[in-house]
């Protein structure tokens, strides 16, 4: 669904992603993990058309080097960030509404927007503005948004940071949901590796740009390379 | 002396009314691009000398027809200078500097431009209505009264448009997010060009209804931009509430320093309230830090 294919990109002397090429299946939870200035981030950045790249990046097929950011989301790639994305004075069903309007070639549509918000649990404060939400409604919502647009793929940037343990449960409940009920591949960088080896079906490790270990989590987090470069010994 | 500060009120409100419609498209383009808009003020005579146009030449001294004529035409105006001028630049690094340098040129070429096709000399418009409103001692221009119901009708239905259309939303989303917006396929490009056109309409429109009072010249609108840019600052950059009450309160404080200390001081009083509000509160009246 997803094909990366030798992707560089160079921020003057600074190499962010290095030769990078992986696959994402149709109906996968592909993770991607790694230390922090890995590159992960600035991955998604280059697939949903932020920054211009090196390389060649197919979805379903089609190539979408060169395509500016709006258009890729249309095509069906969203996205959230690692520090929630919102619009603090629209409120809470707007800040879909948006998604729905923009993100999708399809009709808008009220009745969609509502499910979304009953979806991610935030029916009942619809009509709060997006900034007085606390961080686990932000997150909710951001994800909410990202589906208002109909994505195929829903890429998640760390989405448990700064979240307690009963709060990573329901976001990983919420990601299930979004991967089996409404059929949306996922891909995931995260840190926390029980949620990597818990959700995904495969994983990918980078350090400074470059692939470590690509394969099943399992096998990944017992790669020595990996536990050498990131994980360390007594990982959890 | 009560008559005279009535009048002098009743002068703040128009000005205020008329200068917030301007700031508001101001702050509008800063909101949205966070860039310097240097040739905001010679759209301001662009306006003017449209209407000038419309009137002298073409010989249609309704109005009506003038606004009808004349926003189609900055409105378009306003798109395409952004397409050619500014949405190029954007694709480089320091684009805000290279920005302002541009509509810096482009308000020079602007303003001799009208030197050259329209005389060094005032150009007057008649009023948009004769005649008066007289209540005991008091008498207001009904001029005076149209201007400020269509400054005010102008800043209602630009509120309306960001409330309830499709571009509207876009242009707050933008404005308050642009990399989320992006995201969730908003054309960023689309709404720069939107922005600067929608705002071209609103200083131009002011220079139209100011016209009739205050007449055309080729660089009347330094004075404008100058203040535009005192409103916005004062407001709190990117604020259009804040441009709204900073309009009306350094509306109030021209006519009362006009009228007091004569208009000379006019700028030197707007600029000492300015600093001494940055001074206290940096971010302006309701402006946000970050």
């Amino acid at each position: 669904m997803l094909e990366i294919k030798n992707v560089t990109k160079k921020f003057g002397e600074l190499t962010a992603v290095n030769n990078l090429s992986f696959t994402v299946e149709k109906g996968q939870v592909f993770g991607i993990a790694g230390p922090n200035g890995a590159g992960k981030s600035t991955l998604y950045n280059l697939i949903t058309g932020l920054y211009p790249f090196e390389g060649s990046i197919k979805f379903e097929g089609k190539e979408i080097r060169g395509f500016p950011s709006h258009k890729i989301a249309k095509l069906g790639i969203a996205r959230t960030f690692q520090i929630p994305q919102t619009f603090p004075s629209l409120t809470v069903k707007k800040s879909i509404a948006i998604g729905n309007y923009f993100g999708s070639d399809a009709e808008f549509d009220p009745a969609y927007v509502d499910e979304i918000l009953k979806f991610v649990n935030l029916y009942d404060k619809q009509d709060e503005k997006t900034g007085q939400l606390k961080l686990l409604d932000k997150k909710m919502l951001m994800i909410a948004a990202a589906l208002g647009t109909r994505p195929k793929i829903l890429m998640l940037d760390e989405p448990m940071a700064g979240s307690n343990s009963k709060e990573i449960l329901s976001l990983m409940e919420l990601i299930k949901r979004i991967n089996q009920d409404m059929g949306i591949t996922i891909i995931i960088i995260e840190h926390f590796m029980k949620v990597l080896t818990e959700l995904t079906s495969k994983l990918l490790i980078i350090e400074t740009g470059t692939e470590i270990c690509c394969g099943d989590p399992n096998d990944v987090t017992s790669d020595s390379r990996v536990i050498e470069c990131y994980l360390g010994d007594g990982h959890d | 002396m009560f008559v005279e500060i009535i009048d002098v009120i009743i002068s703040g409100m128009i000005n205020g009314s008329v200068y917030a419609l301007m700031a508001v498209g101001l702050t509008l383009i800063y909101g949205v691009s966070k860039a310097f808009n240097f040739a905001y003020g010679s759209f301001y005579s662009m306006g003017g000398y449209l209407a000038w146009m419309i009137f002298s030449v073409a010989v249609i001294n309704s109005y009506f027809i003038i606004f009808i004529l004349s926003i189609p035409v900055l409105l378009v105006l306003g798109y395409l200078i952004e397409k050619v001028l500014v949405a190029p630049l954007r694709k480089r690094d320091d684009w805000e500097i290279k920005v302002m340098m541009i509509t810096l040129g482009l308000a020079l070429l602007l303003d001799n431009s009208y030197q050259v096709l329209f005389g060094a000399r005032m150009k007057s418009l008649p009023s948009i209505l004769e005649g008066s409103l007289e209540i005991g001692e008091f008498i207001l221009a009904y001029q005076d009264i149209v201007i400020f119901i269509l400054s005010i009708g102008g800043i209602l239905l630009f509120r309306w448009f960001l409330n309830n259309t499709r571009t509207g939303m876009s242009v707050r989303a933008v404005a308050q997010n642009p990399a989320g917006a992006q995201i969730v396929g908003i054309p960023k490009e689309f709404v720069f060009s939107a922005t600067f056109a929608i705002s071209t309409v609103m200083v131009g429109t002011g220079g139209i209804l100011l016209a009739q009072k205050y007449f055309v010249t080729p660089t009347g609108g330094w004075d404008i931009l100058v203040k535009a840019w005192v409103i916005t600052a004062f407001g709190g950059m990117g604020s259009i509430k804040g441009s709204l009450y900073a309009a009306f309160i350094l509306g109030m404080l021209e006519a009362f320093v006009g009228w007091y200390f004569g208009m000379t001081w006019v700028l030197i009083a707007l600029f000492a309230v300015l600093l001494t509000t940055l001074a206290i509160r940096p971010q302006g009246l309701m402006g946000k830090w970050g």
